[in-house]
């Protein structure tokens, strides 16, 4: 694997959250945070996430910048099918984490799925900012995260149209950074965490494939 | 004039009480083996008639808390003034005197699955060769800030039939019209995935006829719901703009519950005042199936679908919501089915017979009025050790169909209930 680079990553400290079972593979809530503790110079650089069944594996990857940073978050992602969920944490140490955690996945009778979305409101933003140490940054996008393998009733393609990218920066400083792919759920949904270490502003910016961006701005302590 | 429902109703008393036929089980002396059952609902109550059935020389004993036992399904029906309480209890009395079963109205508070013993609230304890659990669901009550059994006697859940689903009815009578009904919803999986959208449709069709001006509002952990298209199209026809339905990613999901004041909050920090607020929790295998050791870290009990025996200890059984069965739903009707599954592979493995391969249906009615039926269905059987929905089975009611088409599926409905109620129960409709 590219990202490993000839390392061998350690199985310790990658904490998953996720649900033995899933009734619904489009949204399938995930946490991760890594339980080790850092040396001085060490900090999670880069945590990356795999469903190695799904069509696309790399689910999304998320960087760090600064080393004043928590590595915990959690999102909703889509799963195939059964599978492990994969996940590497790289350390500025340059060491690699890795941890995994097998989800099975069943359509349960009485249910009808549908991976919904708001047509009326994409690119609606919702955010909560909750200080503390470490501030909460909740937020969610309403788009439909579109994969390009789904057909429409006329067996039509759907084209592929997808937020790529969230980016927090307080003043002019990158604190956080999200690569969002294919097998993020519809209305991509991601908490994480910021330490900003003086009173400032926090700007996120969503990006889409085609360059559209949304924004929001709110002052953090 | 004697209607033939009376007719019928005595007949099968006549039956019942005829000693001819109820005396062989008593006479029997029962040494194929003994089984102990905790729970008397849809899987229970099943498990212990159709272990009868197939072989009266076992002993059955049936260990249920309350003295008679009242369905959640069709308690919906009775929220929305539709139905009296009394028409969906039912009682255990063709369980002990047609079929023999012996009856404890207690708690059951332990197992020692090494020892093979149930252990009751009064510190008796009870010897099995086999037991089984149907013990339905417990609340979560870490799952949402704020909401414990305290918040439930002014926020009540309804979600297991009894005083909780009469508190909400008072609740639901005592509002002034132009109040604000807030159902918050969980995510998957709970007891009956249509179950809360039922509700709200006959609270609706309440609303409509008594209290006109009201409105309701569905606060989702979920962004979507069983049948979501037929009772979505259902309620605009029938109610117009009263339901308005919030999902997971329009700020749906509750996390906080200020019951005190009849206050929510969303994820997002939204804040909603409802008049009569109904909040189903998250929920897990009701506790005797911990305290047996046969669930999972989920809080949901693994088992082995060829026969319903726990995947973690042997001997114990366990079917109905309690179990990890998807893809077959947490419903009455796969309790039903499940409680005859277990019934027969216990019979089978007590007497040396071989157990059929299980295969099994699922029915699940709603009723969006009390003329407008829909329903979705499903055929199960197990390949390679999981349980799996027959691919081409099944299906849900059209999205196109006239009134007939509803109200032959209504009517459906009440024939399921009737029919399944006496399976059970042996109740005659009420
Ligand atoms: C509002 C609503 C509507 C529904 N509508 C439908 C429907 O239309 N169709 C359908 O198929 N399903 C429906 N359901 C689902 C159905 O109620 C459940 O799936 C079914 O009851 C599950 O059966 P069970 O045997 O697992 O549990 P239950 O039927 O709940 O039975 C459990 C019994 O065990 C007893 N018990 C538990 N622990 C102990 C203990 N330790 N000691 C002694 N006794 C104990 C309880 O008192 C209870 O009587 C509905 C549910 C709700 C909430």
């Amino acid at each position: 694997m590219a990202i490993l680079d000839g390392r061998d990553p350690i199985a310790q400290g990658v904490v998953l959250d996720l649900p033995l079972i899933s009734e619904n593979g489009a949204v399938v809530p995930l946490g991760i945070s890594i339980d080790r503790p850092m040396a001085e110079d060490e900090y999670v650089q880069a945590i990356h996430v795999f469903a190695p069944a799904n069509p696309f594996p790399h689910i999304a990857s998320f960087r760090y910048p600064n080393a004043r940073s928590t590595p915990r978050l959690e999102t909703r992602v889509r799963l195939n099918e059964s599978q492990p969920v994969v996940v590497l944490a790289e350390l500025s140490s340059g060491a690699v984490l890795v941890g995994e955690s097998e989800v099975r996945v069943t359509v349960s009778g009485c249910l009808t799925m549908s991976d919904t979305y708001d047509t009326e409101s994409v690119f609606q933003t919702r955010v909560r900012v909750e200080p503390g140490a470490p501030t909460s940054v909740l937020t969610l996008i309403n788009h439909p995260q579109e994969t390009g393998l789904r057909t429409n009733a006329q067996g039509e393609i759907i084209p592929k149209r997808l937020i790529e990218k969230l980016e927090a920066r307080i003043g002019d400083e990158l604190v956080f950074e999200a690569d969002l792919h294919r097998s993020i759920s519809a209305n991509p949904y991601l908490r994480f965490y910021i330490q900003p270490d003086a009173p400032g502003t926090l700007d996120l910016v969503w990006t889409e494939d085609t360059g559209e961006t949304a924004e929001f701005s709110q002052d953090v302590a | 004039m004697i209607s033939r429902r009376k007719v019928i109703k005595s007949a099968a008393a006549a039956f019942a009480a005829t000693p001819l036929l109820s005396m062989p089980f008593v006479a029997r002396a029962q040494t194929a083996g003994r089984v102990v059952i905790v729970g008397g609902g849809f899987g229970g109550a099943t498990a212990a008639k159709y272990i009868k059935r197939r072989n009266p020389d076992i002993a059955v004993t049936l260990v249920e808390a309350s003295p008679r036992f009242y369905t959640c399904p069709f308690s919906n029906l009775y929220l929305g003034g539709l139905r009296d309480f009394d028409s969906i209890g039912h009682s255990f009395d063709e369980l002990t005197d047609t079929y023999g079963v012996e009856l404890i109205t207690e708690w059951a508070e332990g197992v020692d699955g090494d020892a093979h013993t149930l252990t009751l609230a009064s510190g008796e304890t009870l010897g099995y060769d086999k037991l089984l659990l149907s013990p339905g669901i417990d609340m979560r009550w870490d799952g949402i800030e704020g909401y414990d059994e305290a918040a439930a006697e002014l926020a009540p859940h309804a979600w297991k039939a009894g005083p909780q689903t009469e508190l909400l009815r008072s609740q639901l009578e005592a509002m002034d019209d132009g109040g604000l009904f807030i159902l918050s919803a969980p995510a998957d999986p709970f007891r009956c995935p249509p179950g809360p959208y039922e509700r709200v449709s006959l609270i609706a069709n309440y609303f409509k006829e008594s209290k006109p001006s009201s409105k309701i509002l569905i606060l989702d952990s979920k962004d979507a719901f069983s049948k979501q298209g037929l009772f979505q199209a259902g309620w605009q026809e029938l109610y117009g703009d009263m339901i308005e339905w919030v999902s997971l990613s329009n700020d749906g999901r509750v996390i906080r519950v200020d019951a005190e004041n009849l206050e929510v909050e969303t994820e997002f920090g939204e804040i909603h005042r409802a008049d009569v607020l109904n909040v189903i929790p998250p929920q897990k295998a009701g506790f005797i199936a911990e305290a047996a050791g046969v669930t999972n870290e989920g809080g949901w009990v693994p088992i082995n679908p060829e026969t319903f025996e726990s995947q973690q200890v042997s001997d114990i059984y366990v079917v109905g919501d309690a179990t990890i069965a998807a893809p077959m739903p947490k419903s009455g009707f796969s309790a039903n089915a499940q409680g005859k599954v277990a019934a027969s592979a216990i019979v089978a493995a007590l007497t040396g017979e071989e157990a059929p391969a299980p295969s099994w249906a699922n029915t699940c009615y709603s009723l969006i009025g009390p003329e407008y039926g829909i329903s979705v269905a499903g055929v199960y059987r197990v390949e390679n050790g999981e349980i799996i929905s027959v691919e081409g089975s099944g299906g849900v009611s059209p999205a196109e169909a006239d009134a007939e088409f509803r109200a032959a599926e209504a009517r459906y409905a009440v024939g399921w209930y009737d029919a399944i109620t006496q399976d059970i129960w042996g109740s005659q409709p009420a």
